[in-house]
């Protein structure tokens, strides 16, 4: 692992990912996949994270099954989010508590498997660079988040996540809310960036609202108390 | 929806334990809020009996047999045991009344042994002279006392006391010398000793048991009344679901069997599969299932895919109680549009506690609407409904607010 784990990818390095999952046909699967897409090159495989990161410790983003040899593997999730791993999760499970505890332990995105390529790469590629990016499933997960103590969403961030679940298009979205593509993602991605306070603070949460506050997609003060773990990362402008 | 009807009858109870009373077994319905009412009427009525039971023989035994004793305890044969006797009586007959009074009676062999015994003891230590005289209280009082000590109990248990009353007085009475007209009065009070109790005894049983059948009768009668309004609300249940799939099923049925729409037309094709969708969904309407509108919409779902349409169905929070006619706006509009899709469909239910969104977005494809969207029956501002066609998807969805 390099001495700041979080640094983001830069210049034409092509992204490395590493892939966990005790299935080796999915592996196979998503390799394929990733393949199709020349920015991203894959690292290593295996269904061990420990022993997938020491072959490929350079790795950027970790694309992790949840369910490892029958267990959950949250914890593991939480210990590499904390690390500063981006870690991507994916999974055949997409109960709307596991997605979100999911993004409470730090995970970058979850992806639900039946979700598909495009967006397997998009979210890899969004999570190499510190960005959110959520798939349908999520958007369902999130605006149907029950919890008391849940993000506040405007009510426009909470239109365009339910319509974009409903639709899983967002120029239907666009066309529906009567605004363009680019806004509706701006409101999806903003409100993925207020569960950056939901659970316990990550080196991966932090870079995640860092780079939304460089894009300018947030300011501090839209997250509620702002106790920014991104200034020991990286300096916010 | 409509009651069952070969559900058994309430549970019955029998109240008294068998061969403890003279009165048929009192059939009391369970207790629900509906049949307290005549089962205190029944209650009320005996309580009323036993306060007679206990209240004739100790007034008669304070009233009557008090004063006369005491007027003649100089000229009885023994007075002490006389007194004696009087005194275990009243005590015998005080704690038996408050027990029956409260619904827990002495034992009543023992106590009736005891009473047997003062007979006895008096009719030997009254003496000749006394042995017709209101001095000689156990003869008209203790009669009473076996209906105390008896009551709730047959008829013959008293008759029997009452007999064994009689023949220790006629041993007395022979003791004393067989006179003729001691025999001619002994015989007359017999007569009254036996036929007031015994009167007082079977009057008051019968009123109880009577009291006992008008309250069961009135409760059998509610639980009638309650069966033929579930009986009556299931009949208008199945009528009003009945008059809804003949808008549709009825009618499409009725032209293809007169040969006036043709099976090849897409159309008569999409309104068979609009009624059948429509079908599926009031007979899932019917079944007793804790999520009634996921699983309204899941049979939906099953009849599309069964037709050859793959088909998403995402259900995120479970929907609050909702009652049939707002289930019925949330699933119907999709309904309409789900019979039209083709290759895919995704249909999305989104529940909070105050609010339900179901989303069905299919691929548009060239050509108009077959039919439009489905009217929109209702509109009060608690179900809203949107339709849309961008050109890549069809997107119908309903709402619900509270």
């Amino acid at each position: 692992m390099g001495a700041d784990p979080v640094a983001a990818v830069t210049g034409d390095r092509p992204i490395g990912v590493a892939i966990v999952d005790d299935h080796p046909v999915v592996v196979e699967g998503v390799r394929a996949w990733l393949a199709t897409e020349p920015r991203l090159t894959v690292l290593a495989t295996g269904d061990d994270p420990d022993e997938v990161l020491r072959t490929a410790p350079d790795a950027d983003v970790v694309l992790l099954d949840l369910r490892l040899h029958g267990r959950m593997a949250l914890d593991k999730l939480t210990e590499l989010s904390a690390a500063g791993r981006r870690v991507v999760v994916y999974s055949e499970h997409t109960d709307p508590p596991t997605m979100l505890a999911a993004l409470d332990a730090g995970a970058v995105a979850f992806l639900a498997k039946h979700e598909g390529r495009e967006h397997c790469v998009a979210t890899v590629l969004a999570a190499a660079s510190d960005r959110p990016y959520v798939p349908p499933a999520l958007a369902g997960a999130m605006v149907g988040d029950p919890r008391p103590d849940r993000p506040m969403l405007s009510d426009k961030e909470r239109e365009a996540l339910l319509l974009w679940f409903q639709s899983m298009s967002k120029a239907s979205v666009a066309r529906r809310m009567q605004i363009s593509e680019h806004t509706v993602k701006q409101y999806v991605d903003r409100a993925r960036i207020k569960y950056t306070r939901a659970g316990r603070p990550a080196a991966t949460k932090s870079a995640l609202l860092a780079r939304a506050i460089e894009d300018g997609l947030v300011r501090p003060e839209e997250i509620g108390i702002y106790r920014s773990h991104a200034t020991h990362d990286r300096p916010t402008p | 929806m409509s009651a069952d009807l070969s559900a058994p009858a309430p549970h019955t109870v029998t109240t008294e334990a068998p061969g403890r009373t003279s009165v048929p077994a009192a059939r009391e319905p369970a207790s629900t809020a509906r049949l307290a009412a005549p089962a205190a009427v029944a209650q009320a009525s005996d309580r009323s009996a036993r306060i007679v039971i206990v209240a004739i023989p100790l007034a008669w035994h304070a009233a009557i047999g008090l004063p006369a004793v005491l007027a003649a305890r100089a000229e009885f044969t023994a007075p002490a045991v006389v007194l004696g006797a009087w005194a275990v009586a009243a005590v015998a007959g005080a704690v038996a009344g408050v027990r029956l009074l409260r619904g827990k009676p002495l034992p009543p062999w023992p106590l009736a042994g005891l009473l047997l015994t003062v007979d006895v003891a008096v009719f030997a230590a009254v003496g000749e002279d006394q042995l017709f005289t209101a001095a000689n209280w156990v003869w008209s009082t203790l009669g009473w006392f076996f209906l105390l000590a008896l009551w709730g109990r047959r008829v013959v248990g008293v008759i029997a006391l009452l007999s064994t009353h009689a023949a220790i007085a006629l041993l007395a009475v022979l003791a004393h010398g067989p006179d003729p007209a001691d025999v001619a009065r002994y015989v007359m009070y017999v007569y009254g000793t036996f036929s007031l109790p015994v009167a007082v005894f079977v009057g008051g049983a019968t009123i109880v048991s009577l009291a006992r059948e008008r309250a069961a009768v009135s409760a059998a009668g509610h639980v009638i009344a309650a069966e033929r309004d579930a009986a009556e609300r299931g009949r208008r249940d199945r009528r009003d679901r009945l008059a809804l799939v003949s808008s549709t099923a009825g009618r499409v049925l009725g032209e293809l069997a007169a040969g006036q729409a043709d099976p090849d037309d897409p159309e008569v094709q999409r309104r068979c599969v609009l009624a059948a969708a429509r079908l599926r969904r009031l007979i899932a309407e019917s079944d007793d299932v804790p999520d009634p509108l996921l699983h309204e919409l899941r049979a939906a779902a099953d009849l599309a895919e069964r037709s050859g349409l793959p088909i998403d169905l995402v259900t995120i929070g479970t929907p609050p109680p909702l009652p049939v006619e707002i289930r019925r706006r949330l699933a119907d509009p999709l309904t309409g549009v789900l019979a039209d899709a083709r290759d895919w469909a995704r249909l999305t239910v989104v529940s909070g506690p105050d609010e339900v969104v179901v989303s069905l977005v299919t691929p548009d494809r060239e050509g108009p609407d077959a039919t439009g969207p489905p009217p929109v029956e209702h509109d009060d501002g608690q179900v809203e409904h949107l339709y849309e066609r961008d050109g890549s998807i069809r997107w119908a969805q309903t709402q619900w607010r509270r």
